[in-house]
């Protein structure tokens, strides 16, 4: 081939001071001398970075909700161990601090209200006209996961992993596979995940018998032992770059949870079918309890989950925009939407700012009511679990990062969040359209993350 | 080359691929035939073998010596391609055989760029001097070669001829290749893993080619001014860089700066591992 040499012989009228470097330096002294040397053919920049063999993404994370409700504090620790072939060793550590008090399903009144609470040892009482709370709240969670991930031949990537969680009253153990293939010059991605949790529930008190009363203190006739449930996702996926600037991603979830779906610490009132206030009780002589009727909540004993998501990001002169959009429908009738934009906005080369909104919206689950009429044949499922009603939320913040000498980074991150619910009307009996039945939340959610490698 | 080369192509263009080596095997072996030291009657032995006679010789050679006149320049004198005849007296085997002062002095008579004449297109060495060009071909094919590639194909192509690499343009999806430094222990382990998405690496340095005598490591780096290796060079340097060239004559000229090898490279602002 005459190629090479006929091409050896192109001659250095190129342009070889341009080279980009401080000049004066050797640097500069020996990129000209090279493209002089390469006849003129200046290169592109070189990108080369060390990989680490261990990175850490730490973050400490409060989130706290306005009128003493509950506040956690977690520490989350990623570890990833990266070696050579792309295969990736990642554990994660997780550990919550949660207390403060959280509403409890009975429906406010123009009276007090006692409960007997979730261990059955004592009784609490509430004021009128507010929203019952449970300020015995208070848990440690601590959750561990490894995933190992590895490339399967030349163009697909398998992982897998265990997760375990353990709370005062709660157990997570699950397992997750996943593998993707590239295709089209690496442009396509498509990913199939599965996971399995099996979720064990060991409730303070023991587990209520759903849609039976609340009891007298000691009485723990209708408490029952451990309860579980199983949890299986499917995540089916598929991410396209587009052009050099714009990458999608398309997502189908299913997910089916089948077993004990309740929360044991969730109640319904039992009101008077005109006037919607609860009925009254007396507890035994000498002993105390509730001073008005409620029933333990009871949930479906399976639900099943569908969602798509769909998610862009816009790569615009250092500027990524990161838009996203999920929806989500179960057989519990409750339908969400959800759309996330983030825009990451560098400010020279060490700092970014990334302003962030999320808007969600859900409807109410089927089985979702503020109370159960007195008098009248229960229903087969209710809850008064704020979470399974009608609320719109919105999440508004920024996000600061920026990057130390040694290439480290640390972020912060603050956020507001407000969800704001409404009952539907005719859900309401009696005195209850004059009460705000609904627990509207406000949180704050502050974060800060360092992220370093060795 | 003296070593294996490789050329990695991120295609599934059977054709292309066959062809892509097809071009970069023949220009390795034209800058290896035109250029090596071992293989007589080429431009090097045609210079070598002069008699002290000026010898004219082609542009392609004219521009690598110019090259190695500059790089002379910018190390003050440190890097030399007269060098190689010190080769004589040392030989870097593991072995004790420290050569004599005498010995070495000899040599170094006939070292020396200051010694040639170099006036474009014609060089004229006096009788006993060799030059070497060695210490720059790998890295001037593997950058040959890269050029010749790009011509052909965007496909990512990463061209490796024995620790002498160059990485054609980032892919798609900007995961780059892998490259492992070779561990000091020769044991086929790694030291350090970079990911090279575009550019140039080079590694100076080889943990095998050395001398030790009365408990002194004598480092196969030679100074051309004294004739003995260089103290306290470092014993593997890599440095990324636009272009394989410049990664690895600053590899070189890190060598050569022996104990101020980290400092030179820090004050050049070039991304580099150095291990001692």
């Amino acid at each position: 081939m005459g190629l090479a040499a006929a091409d050896a012989a192109v001659t250095n009228n190129n342009d070889c001071g341009m080279t980009g470097k401080k000049p004066n330096t050797t640097a500069a002294a020996l990129a000209s001398a090279t493209c002089a040397l390469l006849g003129g053919i200046s290169a592109e920049p070189v990108q080369a970075q060390e990989e680490k063999d261990w990175s850490f993404d730490t973050a400490l994370l409060y989130y706290g909700e306005s009128d003493s409700r509950v506040q956690d504090i977690s520490l989350n620790v990623l570890a990833i161990r990266s070696f050579i072939d792309d295969r990736i060793l990642s554990l994660s550590l997780g550990v919550d601090t949660l207390t403060g008090a959280t509403p409890i399903g009975a429906a406010p009144f123009n009276g007090p209200q006692t409960f007997t609470s979730p261990s059955g040892a004592q009784v609490s009482t509430r004021s009128a006209n507010e929203i019952p709370l449970d300020d015995t709240f208070l848990d440690t969670r601590v959750a561990l996961a490894a995933t190992w991930q590895q490339p399967l031949g030349r163009l697909n990537t398998v992982s897998a992993g265990v997760s375990i969680s353990d709370e005062y009253d709660y157990l997570h153990l699950g397992a997750n596979f996943k593998i993707s293939w590239d295709f089209n010059k690496r442009n396509t991605t498509v990913s199939l995940g599965l996971a399995f949790a099996n979720d064990e529930f060991d409730p303070v008190g023991g587990a209520p018998t759903p849609l039976t009363p609340m009891l007298d203190v000691g009485d723990v006739s209708n408490r029952n032992g451990d309860q579980s449930k199983n949890i299986v996702d499917l995540v089916l996926g598929v991410s396209q770059v587009i052009n050099r600037n714009l990458l999608v991603q398309l997502n189908y979830s299913f997910s089916n949870a089948d077993g004990y779906l309740n929360d044991p610490y969730k109640i319904l009132s039992v009101v008077d079918s005109i006037t919607g206030d609860p009925v009254a009780r007396v507890p035994t002589p000498g002993i105390q309890g509730p001073s008005h009727e409620y029933l333990f909540e009871s949930r479906p004993g399976e639900r099943t989950k569908h969602s798509l998501f769909g998610q862009a990001k816009v790569y615009m002169n250092g500027r990524i925009l990161d838009a996203s959009y999920r929806y989500m429908t179960d057989d519990w009738d409750i339908d969400s939407h959800t759309i996330d934009l983030r825009y990451r906005w560098p400010l020279g080369d060490t700092r970014f700012i990334e302003p962030h909104v999320r808007f969600y919206t859900q409807t109410e689950a089927d089985f979702y009511r503020t109370s159960i009429i007195g008098g009248t044949a229960f229903p087969t499922n209710a809850s008064a679990d704020y979470r399974l009603g009608n609320f719109d939320a919105i999440t508004i913040g920024f996000k600061y990062g920026w990057k130390t000498e040694a290439g480290n980074q640390w972020n912060t991150r603050l956020e507001f969040y407000s969800a704001d619910g409404s009952v539907p009307g005719n859900l309401l009996v009696g005195n209850q359209a004059g009460q705000e039945m609904y627990p509207d939340l406000d949180a704050i959610i502050f974060q800060l993350g360092y992220r370093f490698g060795k | 080359m003296g070593s294996p080369c490789e050329v990695l192509i991120e295609s599934d263009d059977e054709v292309l691929s066959k062809k892509l080596i097809d071009v970069v095997a023949t220009e390795a072996w034209r800058i290896e035939d035109k250029f090596s030291r071992y293989i007589p009657g080429n431009i090097i032995g045609r210079i070598n073998s002069g008699d002290g006679q000026p010898i004219e010789v082609d542009e392609e050679t004219a521009n690598l010596i110019d090259f190695s006149f500059s790089l002379h320049k910018m190390s003050a004198g440190a890097f030399d391609i007269t060098s190689g005849v010190l080769r004589e007296a040392w030989s870097f085997d593991g072995s004790d055989n420290v050569p004599s002062n005498t010995r070495v002095n000899d040599i170094l008579a006939r070292v020396g760029w200051e010694k040639i004449g170099w006036q474009s297109p014609c060089i004229h060495l006096p009788q006993g001097m060799q030059i070497d060009l060695g210490g720059i071909g790998k890295e001037y094919a593997v950058d040959r070669a890269t050029a010749i590639v790009l011509k052909l194909t965007n496909q990512p192509c990463l061209i490796n001829f024995g620790g002498d690499i160059r990485a054609s343009q980032t892919s798609v999806d900007q995961r780059g290749w892998q490259v492992g430094i070779e561990s000091l222990q020769n044991d086929q382990t790694t030291q350090r893993v970079i990911r090279l998405q575009q550019g140039g690496l080079a590694t100076s340095g080889d943990s095998h080619r050395f001398l030790f005598k009365n408990g002194i490591r004598y480092g196969h780096v030679l100074s051309p001014k004294t004739g003995w290796p260089i103290p306290d060079a470092p014993r593997s340097v890599t440095v990324a860089a636009d272009t394989c060239t410049q990664a690895g004559m600053f590899a070189t000229l890190a060598m050569l700066r022996g104990a101020e090898a980290e400092a030179f490279l820090e004050q050049e602002s070039v991304q580099y591992w150095c291990y001692r």
